[in-house]
């Protein structure tokens, strides 16, 4: 199935495949240049619609276009407005048209494109996309509906699949091994020891699986002291480390420590302590915080930083598994809607809409006296023929492309076109 | 009603219901509710089954091996219910369903003809010492089944392997809690039946039996020691351990003891 020829969905973009950091930046958008990007396009002519998706890994603007004069167009304004050479930009950057920059998109949104395979982020970003264009009054029904299907299509494949179900990033493979020890962490105590890039990351992680008020333990107090005061949680001095322990449910250490900070002797006093009750340990550092053979302890389970890489490792291969599953779902949601944009053809439309105007008039008809049913025929074939004219000349001569299929959409849903016969 | 058509349908929404939990853990974004309203649509109409059989042989129908096996397989059912309903867990489902299912159909297929009533056996405290004896070792068999799950997540947990059954069995702590509520509910069952059981066994025997008796307080001391371990701190892979033995005992107590210990009291 083509798409509809009179308008063709272009897909500029630079992206972590062809594009390097150094430009990647250069086309990155905030929201607020997201929106002045699209209103300085579309008061310049050079887009009439499109919305435009920008992320850590990607920058990609959509629009609708007569021909593939649209690539020259935009990346002339992107070098003009970001002062970014044009040459180097069009060597960086890729070009998709009508079905392939769909089906980019729909992978897009299903995350099958992402450095990160199935990563769940980038189906909001491509719906704030969506909302933003919509503020910025780039977007009609056309447009809407292809960003809203791309949407589906990534709903989809992270429902029907595991392709996002298995964490990839270090700390989030940490907490899913806390999660399945003790279940709800809201109600269960983090203590995280250093508070430098990983202990941030960790304790920023704990904060978002639920756990409230994590404790910072770090040798340098003030440092504790920020970083707790970040997350709302609580410092504690260098000294009350082996006080904190027995009081965590789930041990996270990051530092730089020469020797073991959490040794055996520690972890049975801390049972002790607790009972019996499980305790977790994370051991991110290297060389190690806590000493191996404390997963020996009765209810401790201990885990370092290669046992997590590992299981990173593993989940990556296991979303890859789900890929030709996810293709699938993707070009299924892609037929649909190419199914339902090649509805909107202009000559198609037009046909059904006079098809839908004879029933209605023969359905008139059976009402009226059969001796008169001729007479009134040819009256009313005249009429709607007058009532026609108009509507379809400016149908069929309007220029823009975008606009035309947007007005063919409109026709279609006015006179429930579209509905099965 | 000798077909049983209210128990086979039962049945058949005990399967629904199977498949339904199985599609739920493959499938995580479908909603719970079919599976806990299958199970109770099921029990439902098993109930009426028993209560007819009941009213064909004026007794619970626990006197004929089919009968008692539809009434384990019911409170298994109802058990499940009460252990869904207090933990909210769906995913446990699939693995205590087939327990329901098992029991149940076998009611079905057993011989269901009622043997001559012994007259001793009449009356309400022999009724309620076996159904609650009944429904005491559904709570167990399901402690025995989630402490097997128990055990098969610690070790993936050790091994750090995290695959598919590791992503849909639950959280130790969220298994460790059925397991708590499970034994909590056999061991008050079990210890009402053998208190209705020794008064029962006075007033008709004169004597108190035999080593049925020995082997239920056995039992139920090893599950009263799990639970008095379990609030002090013992919670895990032990307590787990301990709740498969005293199934092991329990095993023990219907077949060994049963068929070599005990002629008055033997279950047949």
């Amino acid at each position: 199935m083509s798409i509809s020829q009179e308008a063709r969905l272009s897909l500029l973009g630079w992206s972590f495949r062809g594009a390097g950091v150094t430009v990647r930046e250069g086309v990155a958008f905030t929201a607020d240049e997201i929106r002045e990007a699209l209103t300085r396009l579309s008061k310049g002519g050079v887009i009439s619609e499109g919305v435009i998706v920008s992320t850590c890994h990607r920058s990609e603007i959509y629009s609708f276009a007569a021909d593939d004069s649209a690539r020259g167009a935009l990346t002339r304004f992107v070098s003009e407005w970001r002062g970014l050479d044009q040459a180097e930009l069009e060597g960086s950057c890729f070009y998709r048209a009508g079905e392939d920059a769909v089906r980019h998109l729909f992978r897009v949104a299903a995350g099958l494109d992402s450095l990160a395979l199935g990563e769940s982020e980038v189906l909001g970003q491509v719906r704030q996309a969506l909302s933003l264009a919509r503020e910025s009054g780039t977007t009609r029904a056309v447009m809407h509906r292809l960003f809203e299907s791309a949407v589906a299509a990534g709903k989809r494949v992270r429902s029907e699949t595991e392709i996002a179900r298995h964490p990839l990033s270090i700390p989030s493979i940490g907490f899913e091994l806390a999660m399945k020890v003790f279940g709800d962490l809201s109600k269960h105590r983090v203590l995280v020891i250093g508070a430098g890039e990983t202990g941030s990351l960790f304790a920023r992680h704990a904060v978002e699986a639920g756990v409230r008020e994590p404790v910072i333990v770090n040798r340098t107090f003030s440092r504790a002291e920020e970083l707790a005061a970040s997350i709302r949680g609580r410092a504690a001095p260098w000294d009350d480390l082996v006080r904190e322990v027995p009081l965590a449910d789930v041990v996270v250490s990051a530092t730089s420590s020469p020797v073991h900070l959490v040794t055996r002797a520690i972890v049975e006093a801390a049972m002790r302590e607790r009972r019996g009750r499980p305790m977790m340990l994370l051991d991110l550092a290297v060389p190690r915080d806590i000493a191996p053979d404390v997963q020996d302890v009765y209810n401790v389970y201990s885990y370092s930083i290669d046992d997590l890489e590992d299981v990173a490792k593993e989940n990556q291969s296991r979303r890859a598994r789900e890929v030709p599953v996810a293709e699938k779902i993707v070009q299924e949601e892609l037929e649909t809607y190419l199914a339902w944009l090649g509805n909107l053809s202009v000559v198609p439309t037009v046909t059904q809409w006079r098809r839908r105007l004879e029933e209605l008039r023969d359905l008139e008809l059976e009402r009226a006296p059969a001796s008169e049913r001729e007479k009134l025929k040819g009256l009313l074939d005249a009429f709607a023929a007058r009532i026609l004219f108009e509507p379809l000349n400016r149908l069929k001569g309007e220029d823009d492309p975008a606009r035309k299929l947007d007005r063919v959409e409109a026709v279609r849903h006015l006179f429930d076109l579209d509905k099965e016969p | 009603m000798d077909s049983h058509l209210l128990g086979w349908v039962a049945v058949g929404l005990y399967v629904a219901a199977e498949a339904y939990t199985i599609l739920s853990l493959v499938r995580t974004r479908v909603p719970a509710l079919p599976g806990p309203l299958l199970i109770g649509a099921g029990l439902a109409l098993q109930f009426l089954d028993l209560e007819l059989s009941a009213r064909a042989m004026h007794s619970v129908p626990y006197k004929t091996i089919g009968g008692s096996m539809s009434l384990f397989g019911w409170m298994l059912g109802l058990s499940y219910l009460a252990l869904i309903f207090r933990h909210r867990e769906r995913a446990v489902g699939p693995f205590l369903i087939p327990f329901v299912i098992l029991f149940s159909t076998l009611g079905l297929l057993l011989p269901q003809a009622a043997p001559a009533v012994r007259p001793d056996t009449r009356g309400t405290m022999f009724a309620l010492h076996v159904t609650f004896a009944i429904l005491g070792y559904a709570a167990f068999t399901f402690s025995f089944v989630l402490s097997l799950l128990y055990l098969i997540q610690n070790r993936q947990l050790r091994k750090v392997r995290t695959g598919l059954l590791f992503s849909r069995l639950p959280a130790l702590d969220s298994i460790g809690g059925m397991i708590r509520t499970s034994v909590s509910i056999g061991l008050t069952v079990l210890g009402a039946s053998v208190v209705l059981g020794v008064i029962w066994a006075e007033r008709v025997w004169g004597t108190l039996p035999d080593a049925k008796l020995g082997a239920a307080i056995l039992t139920l001391a090893v599950y009263g020691f799990l639970l008095w371990k379990d609030r002090r701190g013992w919670v895990g892979e032990r307590v787990a351990l301990l709740s498969i033995l005293g199934f092991a005992l329990i095993l023990f107590s219907y077949t060994f003891v049963n068929f070599y210990f005990s002629a008055e009291h033997a279950f047949k």
